[in-house]
């Protein structure tokens, strides 16, 4: 794959990163946008419909019947989903962010076409589903309960997708020292 | 393996723990409508303003709760509460809260022992629900902790033991499984899991010890003592 040129005083400086990962950047902060947004004007109803969930599985949370305790419970639940929703809002701003520079910075210093390709590829996927896991995390507490949302979350998406990531950045880290080696 | 597949191979294998070190956010307990209204009325009467308080106990969780549990609590706790307020008397008004939430904490450790030996749920089951009872009786007795120590120094030292016990029994006794004298470290420690049925012994010194702050503080027993 090549990444495409900018116009003719910029291809000297910085190359783009191809249109694709351009897109899932933009498609994550859209969505971060609209998460947040609807974050917001849907909050009551949000946190109506995490409250019905969990009463419905009084095991699964460790309710006991009695208001006393059971509402501290629901009340650090409903926190923690409010504050998935927030997380994810705002990591899917900074992924799209991260995506748009770590691609760019690949295409333009990367000179290996392969190396390149998979540095794209890596950090446009690693990025784009990281944040999904704080959705993930959120929507998945009130049906199992705040550990087990926690280690799925973790292990279907933060473990795979953040470690996309973060192979990615070293290895980007790598090259790039590499190329500053070079007389 | 080059230098470089080591490196490799150690950056992966700590990637899990890198990849899932994350920050969730830290949940801190708030104030329930009885005790953020109770704190609304003792700071109103901190700041002498008894016309504030009344109202707020008028329209609050407070005087709420002491209609629904009537059934459960020592009676005329309503009556004595507005008449102190309506007289500017901020120790009557203390003294049928505090007996107000010591009642409450009271009922909340009997139906705790009752919980912690159900029958047919599972041991780490009825640890978990007794740790949340703790937790519910300390957030109202805590709330009156200073005044029950002035007014019966004995009982607050009997509630406080007691409930060092049952947390000490509900956290579990920890015991060292991996102790590195020779490298300085702390020695790792994994609790030992307690049969659950023995927190209904301090339980019960809690509920005692709060049964007779309620009972020493009522105005009949005061009268007569």
């Amino acid at each position: 794959m090549s990444a495409s040129s900018g116009p003719a005083d910029l291809a000297r400086t910085w190359r783009l990163p191809p249109p694709w990962a351009l897109l899932a950047a933009i498609l994550l902060i859209i969505c971060a946008e609209v998460g947040g947004a609807s974050m917001a004007r849907f909050k009551l109803e949000i946190a109506r419909w995490a409250r019905s969930l969990m009463l419905a599985r009084p095991d699964v949370h460790g309710l006991v019947g009695v208001r006393d305790v059971d509402e501290r419970i629901l009340d650090e639940a409903l926190v923690k989903v409010d504050a998935g929703l927030r997380l994810f809002h705002l990591h899917a701003e900074g992924m799209g962010l991260v995506i748009i520079v770590t691609t760019t910075v690949a295409a333009t210093l990367v000179a290996s076409g392969r190396a390149r390709t998979a540095l794209i590829v890596l950090f446009t996927v690693g990025g784009a589903g990281y944040p999904l896991g704080y959705l993930l995390w959120s929507g998945l507490i009130p049906v199992v309960g705040l550990t087990r949302a926690k280690v799925i979350a973790e292990w279907l998406i933060w473990i795979p997708f953040g470690g996309t990531t973060i192979v990615a950045l070293w290895w980007l880290a790598g090259a790039v020292a590499l190329r500053l080696r070079r007389p | 393996m080059s230098g470089a597949g080591i490196a490799l191979a150690i950056a992966l294998a700590g990637l899990p723990e890198a990849a899932g070190a994350h920050h969730l956010g830290t949940y801190t307990p708030r104030d329930n409508e009885i005790s953020a209204n109770f704190k609304q009325l003792k700071f109103s009467m901190e700041a002498r303003k008894f016309d504030v308080a009344l109202r707020l106990f008028e329209d609050g969780a407070v005087r709420r709760e002491m209609r629904e549990q009537a059934a459960r609590l020592p009676a005329g706790l309503e009556a004595a509460t507005r008449a102190g307020l309506s007289a500017s008397d901020a120790q009557e008004v203390e003294r049928a809260l505090m007996v107000f939430l010591a009642a409450l904490a009271r009922n909340l450790t009997l139906e705790a022992q009752q919980q912690v030996g159900a029958p047919g749920v599972g041991p780490e089951a009825r640890m978990a629900a007794g740790r949340l009872f703790l937790e519910a009786v300390w957030r109202y007795y805590n709330l009156i902790d200073y005044a029950a120590s002035r007014r019966a120094p004995k009982i607050s030292v009997a509630v406080r033991l007691a409930f060092d016990d049952a947390e000490g029994l509900a956290k579990g006794p920890a015991s060292p499984v991996a102790a590195a004298p020779a490298s300085g470290t702390k020695a790792a420690v994994t609790p030992v899991p307690v049969d659950p049925v023995k927190l209904r012994e301090p339980l019960q010194r809690i509920a005692q010890a709060l049964g007779e702050l309620i009972e020493v503080s009522s105005p009949r027993t005061r009268r007569e003592s």
